[in-house]
């Protein structure tokens, strides 16, 4: 059988206050996601959901608790090894896209290929281009495009390496309705294609509901919703 | 204000502390360079005025010889002179302290019965003592003391090839009457001078006072008509404005290039400035939206700028006395040995100099600072408060720029070769603008450079690629690196082509086999008298084909002091010490040698514009005499210049005097060193400095170094100034990307890898640095030799690579800048991905 894509058991986030109580960001969470599966995961601004995200990609390390990834146990791993993990196996994709304004739209895809030292990735960036429409645009500047364009851009970086698990954090939040319900369409559509599991976080009900499971997050505290 | 500047400063401090060390470290190291040099000048002077205060403080005027010395007649002549109120007359000697590795000290024959207001005139408490003792003298406490001498003991000097016994009767502290005073000064009787050390009836000085109410400037025309052309009477103040115009070439070109690093510190503090007010922009709009004006931001800015630039100071100062007190000895040599002018023993440092020095510092740091500040105060306070994207304008204008600088550098050099040689400061000029170029241009090549790198991959060539980005500090750490880098080769190369030219000069005139000179000889000249035994001794050695001798002194040509040397030439055909420029060699010599014309070395020609057949006038004691230039020869001994004549000529015209040194041409085959090591033990009893070919070869161009030893650390300074500024842009870099290095481990870079990418930058800047400086290097050399040289020294450089040297240079300077990559690279693999939470990129 295997493992879980992501394993949260009793996991909780503090962050120390100089002048205040520390701050529970995240208390006590326990998560199974099995392969394959979407979740989205809804909750008010501050209530823990990037941090949980980011816990999940193995960016921040929890307080309490253990975080596994397809089966590693990432308090067992060193910040090289978590590392590589995030590389070969996380794609990440942002609210704010966080694609670099010098770089091309083609290298701005390619961006995780060339941090893993791969060499031929021309054609698959163009690949994957193709399939968000924006083959055409694979030399133009990012800060040409429109927002919609940049999280399609963002989407197509993130598939680039092939990753068994997609982590999105609020990724239609810098979108207008139509263009966030397209690249969550469109989103859904490349998991599923290759049985990736897609962690997402999202403000919207419609979108949630487009998910297989539906979690919601309160104050730190996790709940099916 | 001042509340909220101070606490703006604090914040600077704490925000960045490392960019704040760094940018106060730049102008520190420039004010360093700049107060070194400024404080060794004038320390130079200060040994000069030093010595003509302890010797003639209390005199309104000085009457000297033209040529070495005077006839002691002239003092009757002066003592009737209505305006003088006293006089006394002044024998001065050079002398060697027997024993001793180059211990000089200066012999200061007085008329111990003219009442004086000195501390000397006291000290013989028994003046029959000081009259009759012999060898009486009074020495400063600190020599007596370095020397473990007490008084009542004895000890001994050389001069020329004479050995005295001295005996200290008395201390005298020179420096209770000035701070400067030499430690080395002797006084005694002058008759017992004139004994000891020369002749009775010759004199040096004639120090005097005026009559109360007699104008100095009509005194002195009136004392120069009364006693004739062979002298000339100075005020002190005139000797030490003469020994500054002596030194003028020599400060010239320590100080220009000192500035250079002040230059290069000045980029540190645009980089530094700039990016902590990007990083402060929202704080400077909230300011201007409640109500702050343009003018009130750019003060608040700029006074932060100038309390750093006042740190850097502070801290230059310190760092520049030390550097000058570690190369006071240099100095010191160079000013003896090249100039003839007083040892360096103490460091002046007048306050003016430091205020100078502060003020050129704070006003390099406000330099810097004042492009950003402008461009700060004159945004509208909405588009700070939008945190607007730095970027780029300068990578829209840099093509124009460059061209720009290009056209300037351009019409310079036109604007030189016009002007030709009627204008001594145009090689600065040129140097200037070329440097200025490296700043303009520099933008335009690495944003062209780094557009053509493809990013295969994740690491320095990444990193190189990005710079393009971030030209504002990227470009201009490049163009801080590259003056530093053409200072450094462009020296290296200048001083690598003169000494080659040097030693190829030295061996094509230094024809005889063994040279000898008495010991006081490098100070005193021609009071260095060899004695007439001495040299039939070694003339007779067995193996002994001919011999050369040499007299040698200072006199004038109008205002100039040349060098005037008399040479009996027995040299065998073929071997001839001169190597003309002008001139046909043979028949030039032959009209030397037989009375009919001088041979004059290259510095005066060009300082006098002096030709083949031109008349040079010398001072002589029967007044001035004109001679015809036969020759102009090379000759890399002095900038002052110099005269070479017969024996016979120079007796007719100077009087006797003795012969200081002689070159011994010894039978072929003959093993020198073994003959050298002979004559030494022979004449061990006898102060004389006994060397061969070999030896003069090499300590000439031991002196070369020493002289240009100064210069080194310029070098070094701008080389340090020129690293911290890779690190601080990187650093820069590291801060300001913060979020795009936060992506980068997001999406799985392993640190190693950042550290390689900003390895990259910096191994990209120092690329730029050294490509750019290595051309404007050259041109810089070129500048040096072929202009700044000429003009001010007057001799001719062959150009040389010292390809060695260079290289390791280049090597040293990209290490360098590697090393400086190192920590920023550390501190840009460390940040954590979760940087990358809020911020867009
Ligand atoms: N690095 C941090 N240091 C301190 N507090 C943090 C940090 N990151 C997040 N927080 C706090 O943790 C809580 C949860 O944050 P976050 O997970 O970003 O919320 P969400 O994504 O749901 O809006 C918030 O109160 C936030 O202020
Ligand atoms: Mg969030």
């Amino acid at each position: 059988m295997s493992p879980p894509a992501v394993l949260f058991e009793g996991v909780s986030k503090i962050y120390p206050r100089p002048d205040a109580e520390p701050l529970r960001a995240l208390r006590d969470v326990s998560l199974r996601v099995p392969q394959g599966r979407s979740v989205a995961i809804t909750g008010r601004s501050g209530s823990g959901k990037s941090t949980l995200l980011h816990l999940a990609a193995g960016i921040d390390e929890p307080s309490e608790g253990r975080v596994e990834i397809l089966g590693a146990d990432l308090g067992r791993l060193n910040d090289a090894e978590r590392t590589l993990r995030r590389r070969d196996q996380i794609g990440l994709i942002f609210q704010f896209f966080h694609l670099l304004p010098h770089l091309s739209v083609g290298d701005n895809v390619a961006l995780p290929a060339m941090i893993a030292g791969e060499r031929d990735y021309g054609g698959r960036v163009l690949e994957l281009l193709e399939r968000v429409g924006l083959a055409d645009r694979a030399r133009e500047r990012v800060d040409r495009l429109s927002g919609g364009e940049m999280q399609r851009v963002a989407i197509c970086r993130a598939l680039l390496r092939g990753p068994e698990l997609l982590l999105a954090d609020e990724p239609t939040g810098n979108l207008d309705d139509r263009n966030g319900q397209r690249v969550m369409e469109l989103l859904l559509e490349l998991a599923a294609e290759g049985q990736r599991t897609l962690i997402f976080v999202t403000h919207s009900e419609e979108m949630a509901a487009m998910a297989d499971t539906r979690l919601a997050i309160h104050s730190g505290v996790l709940e099916p919703s | 204000m001042i509340r909220y500047l101070l606490r703006g400063f604090q914040a600077h401090l704490q925000s960045g502390r490392s960019l704040f060390v760094l940018s106060v470290l730049g102008v520190a190291l420039g004010v360093a360079s700049v107060s070194s040099i400024l404080i060794l000048n004038r320390s130079a002077l200060g040994a000069f005025e030093g010595s003509v205060r302890a010797v003639s403080g209390d005199a309104d005027l000085s009457v000297l010889p033209l040529t070495p010395t005077f006839s002691e007649r002239l003092y009757p002549r002066v003592l009737a002179s209505p305006d003088v109120e006293r006089a006394w007359p002044l024998y001065r000697v050079d002398v060697a302290l027997a024993g001793a590795d180059e211990v000089y000290l200066e012999v200061l024959g007085l008329d111990l019965f003219v009442p004086r207001d000195v501390p000397w005139s006291e000290a013989p408490r028994d003046l029959g003592q000081a009259l009759t003792t012999p060898g009486f003298v009074a020495v400063s406490p600190q020599f007596a003391r370095a020397q473990e001498l007490e008084v009542g003991d004895r000890f001994e000097v050389t001069s020329g090839s004479r050995r005295v016994s001295l005996y200290v009767g008395a201390l005298v502290d020179f420096r209770s009457l000035t701070p400067l005073a030499s430690t080395t000064l002797v006084v005694t009787d002058i008759a017992q001078a004139q004994d000891l050390f020369g002749r009775r009836g010759e004199l040096h000085q004639i120090d005097l006072t005026l009559r109360s109410g007699v104008d100095a400037s009509t005194a002195i025309r009136r004392l120069e008509r009364r006693l004739g052309p062979s002298v000339r009477v100075r005020a002190p103040e005139q000797r030490t404005a003469e020994a500054a115009g002596l030194l003028g070439a020599f400060r010239l070109n320590l100080t220009a290039l000192s500035l250079i690093s002040l230059f290069v510190g000045g980029f540190l503090v645009y980089v530094s400035t700039r990016a902590v007010l990007v990083r402060r922009r929202g704080e400077i709009g909230l300011l201007r939206a409640i109500g702050a004006t343009r003018a009130q931001t750019l003060v608040w800015i700029l006074g932060e700028v100038s309390l750093l630039g006042t740190l850097g100071v502070g801290l230059g100062l310190s760092l520049g006395y030390l550097a000058a007190a570690a190369n006071l000895e240099r100095i010191s040599g160079t000013l003896t040995n090249l100039y003839m002018l007083e040892a360096v023993e103490t460091l002046d440092v007048p306050p003016r100099l430091l205020l100078l020095s502060g003020l050129l510092g704070i006003g390099g740091a406000l330099a810097g600072a004042i492009g950003p500040a402008l461009e700060m105060s004159r945004r509208n306070p909405r588009s700070l408060l939008a945190g607007f994207v730095a970027e780029e304008r300068l990578g829209r204008v840099s093509g124009s720029v460059a061209c720009l600088g290009l056209c300037m550098l351009c019409g310079v050099a036109l604007w030189c070769y016009w002007v030709g040689e009627t204008w001594r400061a145009r090689g600065f000029v040129l140097g200037v603008a070329l440097l200025l170029t490296l700043p303009l241009a520099s933008p335009y090549i690495v944003r062209t450079a780094t557009r053509r790198l493809s990013p295969r991959g994740f690491g320095l060539r990444y990193g190189m690629k990005a710079l393009g980005l971030r030209l504002h500090s990227t470009a201009f750490a490049a163009a801080a690196l590259a003056v530093a880098v053409s200072m450094l080769i462009g020296i290296t190369l200048m001083i690598g082509s003169f000494r080659r030219t040097v030693d190829l000069w030295v061996g094509e005139t230094l024809q005889a086999d063994v040279y000898v000179t008495s010991e006081s000889w490098r100070r005193a000249r021609d009071a260095a008298a060899l004695d007439e035994r001495v040299i039939r001794g070694l003339a007779e050695q067995p193996e002994v084909i001919a011999v050369d001798r040499l007299r040698q002194f200072f006199a004038y040509t109008g205002e100039r002091r040349i060098s005037v040397a008399g040479v009996g030439l027995a040299s065998p055909p073929g071997r001839v010490p001169y190597q003309l420029i002008e001139g046909e060699q043979g028949p030039a010599l032959e009209a030397m040698q037989a009375g009919a014309g001088v041979l004059i070395s290259e510095p005066l020609a060009r300082k006098a514009g002096l030709e083949v057949g031109a008349a040079l006038e010398i001072a002589t004691p029967s007044g001035p005499r004109s001679f015809r230039v036969v020759g102009v020869a090379y000759d890399y001994t002095s900038e002052l210049g110099g005269a070479v004549m017969s024996l016979e000529t120079m007796t007719a015209a100077f009087g006797r005097g003795a012969i200081s040194n002689l070159a011994l041409y010894l039978q072929p085959g003959t093993d020198v060193q073994m003959v050298v090591s002979r004559m030494r033990r022979q004449w061990s009893d006898v102060p004389l400095r006994i060397r061969s070919n070999r030896d003069i070869r090499r300590e000439v161009l031991e002196i070369f170094d020493q002289t240009f030893a100064v210069t080194r650390l310029l070098q070094v300074m701008s080389l340090l100034i020129a690293a911290s500024g890779v690190m601080l842009t990187l650093i820069v870099l590291a801060r300001e990307r913060v979020s795009e290095l936060a992506l980068y481990r997001a999406l799985g870079a392993r640190r190693p890898q950042i550290f390689r990418v900003f390895l990259g930058k910096g191994l990209g800047i120092a690329a730029f640095g050294l490509g750019l400086g290595a051309i404007a290097g050259v041109l810089l050399a070129l500048v040096l030799i072929y202009l700044v040289n000429r003009a001010y020294f007057g001799w001719t450089i062959a150009v040389y690579w010292p390809w060695r040297a260079i290289l390791e240079q280049l090597a040293t300077i990209l290490l360098a800048a590697l090393a400086a990559s190192i920590y920023p690279a550390l501190r840009a693999s460390r940040t954590p991905a979760t940087e990358l939470s809020r911020e867009s990129l």
